[in-house]
């Protein structure tokens, strides 16, 4: 089966889609791995919140696009090069700080793009919209508190979370290369940068943590399904019983 | 005036049934059940429902219940529509349907997640332990006088 998306508003919605379903699964991965009973339902609850939310967008995809396709076929049936979720949310849980970090930067991201979505002349895209914004808050002020608290905390909570910063401040590039379709959906980019760079500085500075200039990594966009190499291998996973048992059901 | 009788009648039964993971408040108290019709030449009854957390793991089991539930009473075809829009709240939660939570044990949710009262003593001197409990729509919070655990139901 080839998935394909043609309409225009479907690529854009599936970018989102795409890059809640691939956090939540680096979510999921921790899921009796958190440091703590309290993190661990923690970050699963945040990580069934992100299926929710991919799950609800890509009906909204599957419906612009004639419901040629459901959720399930769109998560489970397209390859590496077919997905367009940031490559932020793709690195890998290799310390909690990473998850820490990865999670906030991303909060902060979808925050800003679900309340510019708010006005989206798509009515179920707005509904939807203020839902997230709902639902976020918790997942983003927990993260917040995470950051200042390792942050603030001893000498090697500060250096592994300087470390998981410069790491994945690599990948955020490419969020503000915006092409046509995110100046054609989104009410402002340009703010979306704003208010991203504002709040991580704010947040760093607070945790005594620093926004070290990182060389752009020379990789190509995730808006032409281009990725790091660690999509492939969670695919691997997250795919591989729908792959193998294609009519199984429970 | 039938129709308004079966109308009442068919919200009676779908408050018999309970949440899932609260079973002390059903589904109608909820605030899940926006609407329910009829069509009478069909035979048929359509729910509309609202689900109250987007990534609930008990969302499908709503879906279930209900339509069991209806089943059981002879109502054999029956429709259910999911809607995102109005975004469901914990608004929609009565002072009434609230009292029954904090008596069960979880304390009700307060504008701006302010004051919160342990469902043991009635003390407001609490302090959260986790934002996120045992649902995902409960956070973890302790009591500084009783000294007991329990769980808020948060404010959306």
């Amino acid at each position: 089966m080839k998935i394909t998306i043609e309409n225009t508003e479907a690529k854009f919605i599936i970018r989102l889609a795409d890059t809640s379903v691939i956090l939540g699964q680096r979510l999921a991965e921790m899921c009796s791995s958190g440091p703590f009973l309290e993190e661990d339902i923690a970050l699963s609850n945040i990580g069934l919140d992100l299926f929710g939310r991919a799950e609800e967008l890509y009906k909204i995809v599957a419906k612009l696009d004639g419901n040629k396709f459901t959720p399930d076929d769109y998560v489970f049936r397209r390859n590496e090069r077919e997905y367009y979720n940031l490559k932020l949310v793709e690195q890998p849980n290799d310390d909690f700080a990473y998850v820490i970090v990865r999670q906030f930067m991303h909060d902060v991201y979808v925050k800003e793009v679900f309340t510019q979505l708010l006005n989206s002349s798509n009515t179920e895209l707005a509904g939807l919209a203020e839902k997230v914004l709902k639902e976020i808050r918790y997942s983003h002020l927990h993260c917040k508190d995470w950051m200042n608290r390792l942050g603030l905390g001893t000498e090697e909570s500060n250096r592994r979370m300087q470390s998981a910063v410069d790491h994945l401040m690599k990948y955020v590039e490419e969020i503000f290369n915006f092409d046509d379709l995110d100046k054609k959906y989104l009410t402002d980019c340009e703010k979306l940068k704003t208010v991203w760079n504002n709040e991580i500085e704010t947040t760093l500075n607070e945790s005594n943590l620093k926004r070290n200039l990182v060389a752009p990594l020379t990789m190509r966009d995730y808006r032409d399904g281009f990725h790091s190499e660690h999509m492939g291998h969670l695919l691997s996973i997250m795919q591989y019983l729908p792959r193998a048992y294609p009519d199984a059901k429970w | 005036m039938v129709e308004e009788k079966t109308y009442n009648h068919l919200w009676e039964i779908l408050s018999e049934v309970p949440d899932p993971e609260i079973p002390v408040i059903n589904l109608v108290e909820l605030g899940v059940i926006r609407k329910i019709e009829e069509q009478p030449d069909q035979d048929k009854i359509i729910v509309t429902i609202t689900p109250t957390y987007m990534g609930c793991p008990a969302k499908k089991l709503f879906n279930d219940l209900i339509i069991e539930k209806l089943n059981s009473r002879g109502y054999m075809n029956v429709e259910i529509i999911s809607q995102n829009h109005p975004v469901w709240t914990t608004d929609w939660l009565s002072e009434e349907t609230k009292t029954k939570l904090l008596n069960e044990g979880i304390s009700p949710p307060t504008i701006g997640d302010k004051i919160i009262t342990c469902p043991h003593c009635k003390s407001t001197n609490t302090k959260m332990v986790s934002q996120f409990g045992s649902t995902p729509c409960q956070s973890l919070y302790k009591c500084n006088e009783c000294l007991e655990p329990f769980n808020y139901f948060k404010c959306y």
